[in-house]
């Protein structure tokens, strides 16, 4: 075979070997997403969304409490982490060129491997027993240092990434620098600090072992700060284990909601961010 | 007797170690446009950044001497910064207008984030700004498409008439014209040209058809020292320096 | 550009070594009393579409290369020497002119026009010679030489004005040349100017 022959055929090689890891790689995906839609469609139905859990053994209830309950954690996991995470981002990348801002950044980045049973024991260990009882604040807590590292790394990195040109051009308007990072900066840097946002709530809205410890999971509507919650996840782990067809069913459904909970956010959000806060490109 | 506006006295700049700007005095006079030439690296960006204290800004840089504008130094202790940038504006090579805002509120910008509320304000400001600039007409149909959708040129004359709007009393230009194409720079000339009767303009250009085009003073920097300073008709018609010379008849740089 | 100037440089060289021949044959065919018109106004004619050349040249440099300082000051001048060297031309063709009105002036004393024309020749040669080698020195002795043809002609005109003898014929001819004489003189201390204001960007004051 000539020279050129052969390089074709190594290109197609390649080409082909390349496809085949791309699909091997979505497989997986694929296939979850095939088995709970095909497992749990079944179980979705008005009732199931809208009642709280039933009596195990006979059809019937649902998983509202369980939607109610991941809503509210992802809410006051929200209201903890972001305004935290964001001032830490925008702390780091304005003042952090020293030894203290790149210590500060190693164990932003360790924090974010931690392991979350680790996470959640320490919250059960500070809050649940000092409050007395499993508690909605205390799941809200652990997921809030499970966002914390997420948002405040994808923060720095956004706002390093504006132009210094932007910078300049605001200084030299004599605008004041915390006024010129937060108000020109910040919103230029918009599109990739709600892009690491969105990153870390996916993230805590699937975590389930910290909330083993710490929400423990109910069949009650919410009831309180200081009170057990339920949550999709728990949902999920305590019907799968379940002996009866009905209980996995469900299971299935609430890992249907759950998916699609996380997805819909993901789309939204990246639909929302599209039009109006794109930086934009110039037309020369 | 030609009034000064801003007049610098032994300045000198480092970055770090980088002796920039090597006792520099030059007297701007007022209500005319000023233009610094000289080759790469001979200091013409960073002895404007000193004019309005942006040089302070870069990490590792520091400088002596003084900056008086209108009699008082700029470097005096008491003097906040800021309050300079808003007297003395600044407009950049590469047009940086704010990505994420429109066209009024890229103008509005300096006013907005230093507390002007009032609508009514704004609004005139934004229009006094824009005609300044040559750019109302132009815009005055879409002040709320991004301000980047517009072309080079316009945008160029965005970031001038944003500059304006904070109703500056100098304005420095580090080579507004060399990201743009020859259409786009005369447009910019004229608009210098209109601009001297209120303000005064420094102009750094590595140009020099256009510093003899566009300016009534010629300073011209050489390793960070003042060379020759003049009227421009008389620098290049006769210059004094024979370094002077050497430079603008293109002998080097 | 270099180039450009450095043609420039060359066809003013030629023009002048043309126009110091020129007046210089005028001045000897009036003294000799030889008839070299055909040549005079032959070459008159050369100096002519020289100088258009010349301009036209010193344009095309100003507008594509927009050169500044000594280069601008040198376009400038060649332009203005180009002229004067081809008013040389002009004035010899009127010099032998006088020679056709006046027909034999075999008889008249030429001393005085002699005197001058040796003076207007070496002016002249001063003149090139300053420009070529940018002497300041030689172009400000042009200068003073002008000084001693202008009186020449002047006490010659007051002479004649006396109505002190010989005839009419060489007195009219005679003062027709001196004229031409002093006012070649005038333009060759413009070229000496011209080098001053090449190399320091002054002007000397007009007289």
């Amino acid at each position: 075979m000539s020279s050129s022959g052969l390089r074709r055929l190594k290109g197609r090689l390649a080409y082909g070997l390349g496809l085949l890891c791309v699909l091997v790689a979505i497989v997986p995906l694929a296939s979850i997403l095939f088995e709970v839609v095909k497992n749990g469609i079944s179980a979705i139905g008005i009732e199931f969304l809208t009642s709280p859990p039933g009596v195990f053994d006979k059809p019937g209830g649902g998983i509202a409490t369980a939607i109610q309950g991941t809503l509210i954690l992802v809410g006051l996991t929200c209201l903890i982490g972001i305004p935290i995470g964001l001032l830490s981002g925008v702390f780091l990348a304005e003042f952090g060129n020293n030894r203290f801002g790149r210590t500060i950044r190693f164990l932003n980045d360790v924090l974010t491997e931690f392991p979350s049973i680790v996470i959640g024991i320490l919250a059960y260990s500070i809050l649940v027993v000092s409050i007395g009882s499993y508690s909605a604040i205390a799941g809200a807590v652990a997921l809030s240092i499970i966002m914390l590292p997420i948002v405040t790394r994808t923060t720095e990195e956004s706002i390093k990434i504006v132009p210094s040109s932007i910078r300049d051009a605001a200084m030299a308007l004599g605008i004041r620098r915390w006024r010129a990072t937060l108000s020109v900066v910040l919103t230029t840097a918009r599109s990739g600090v709600i892009t690491g946002i969105l990153l870390s709530v996916s993230r805590i809205a699937g975590e389930t072992a910290p909330l083993l410890l710490t929400v423990l999971g109910t069949q009650f509507f919410f009831s309180g700060l200081n009170q057990p919650l339920d949550a999709l996840p728990l949902r999920i782990y305590r019907n799968a284990s379940l002996p009866y067809t009905f209980a996995r069913q469900q299971g299935w459904g609430a890992a249907l909601v759950l998916i699609i909970l996380v997805l819909g956010l993901n789309v939204g959000v990246r639909l929302a961010t599209r039009g109006r806060y794109s930086t934009g490109r110039s037309r020369m | 007797m030609e009034k000064f506006k801003v007049w610098t006295e032994k300045l000198n700049a480092w970055f770090g170690e980088n002796h920039a700007l090597r006792d520099v005095s030059i007297n701007v006079k007022e209500n005319d446009v000023t233009a610094i030439i000289g080759p790469s690296g001979c200091g013409k960006s960073t002895f404007i950044r000193c004019l309005n204290r942006m040089h302070e800004l870069v990490p590792g840089a520091r400088s002596t001497g003084r900056v008086f504008l209108d009699a008082s130094d700029i470097y005096a202790k008491s003097v906040d910064p800021v309050t300079i940038r808003r007297r003395v504006g600044m407009v950049f090579q590469k047009p940086n207008p704010f990505p994420t805002m429109s066209v009024y509120d890229n103008v509005a910008a300096g006013l907005k984030l230093n507390g002007l509320r009032n609508r009514e304000k704004l609004d005139r400001a934004v229009k006094r700004s824009l005609e300044l600039a040559f750019l109302w007409d132009e815009v005055k149909l879409d002040l709320d498409k991004p301000g980047t959708s517009l072309s080079g040129g316009q945008q160029q004359r965005l970031c001038i008439a944003r500059a304006l709007a904070v109703e500056p009393e100098v304005i420095l230009m580090d080579e507004p014209c060399s990201a743009l194409d020859p259409v786009a720079t005369a447009k910019i000339e004229e608009l210098i040209a209109s601009l001297k009767t209120q303000y005064t303009v420094v102009i750094v250009t590595h140009n020099m058809q256009q510093a003899a085009r566009v300016s009534d003073n010629t300073a011209f920097l050489y390793l960070g020292q003042l060379i020759e300073y003049g009227a421009t008709t008389q620098l290049f018609e006769n210059p004094k320096e024979e370094l002077t010379e050497r430079y603008i008849t293109g002998k080097f740089g | 550009m270099d180039l450009g100037l450095e043609r420039l440089r060359n066809m003013i060289i030629d023009m002048g070594k043309l126009s110091d021949n020129t007046v210089s044959t005028a001045i000897d065919a009036y003294v000799q009393g030889k008839d070299m018109r055909d040549r005079i106004y032959g070459w008159s004619e050369e100096l002519r579409m020289l100088q258009d050349e010349v301009s036209e040249l010193a344009v095309e440099l100003l507008a594509r290369y927009q050169p500044v300082a000594t280069d601008l000051r040198f376009i400038k001048s060649c332009m203005e020497i180009a002229y004067g060297f081809s008013r040389f031309g002009r004035y010899a063709h009127d010099i032998s002119d006088v020679f056709g009105i006046f027909g034999d002036l075999s008889s008249c004393d030429k001393s005085s026009i002699k005197e001058a024309g040796e003076h207007t020749k070496s002016m002249i040669h001063l003149g090139i010679k300053a420009f070529n080698e940018r002497d300041v020195e030689l172009a400000n002795k042009v200068r003073k030489m002008d000084d001693i043809v202008d009186s020449i002609y002047l006490s010659f005109v007051k002479r004649a004005a006396q109505g002190s003898g010989t005839d009419l014929k060489c007195t009219v001819s005679g003062t027709l040349i001196l004229r031409y004489l002093e006012r070649i003189a005038d333009h060759a201390t413009y070229v000496g100017e011209s080098v001053l204001y090449i190399t320091t960007g002054e002007r000397s004051p007009r007289k």
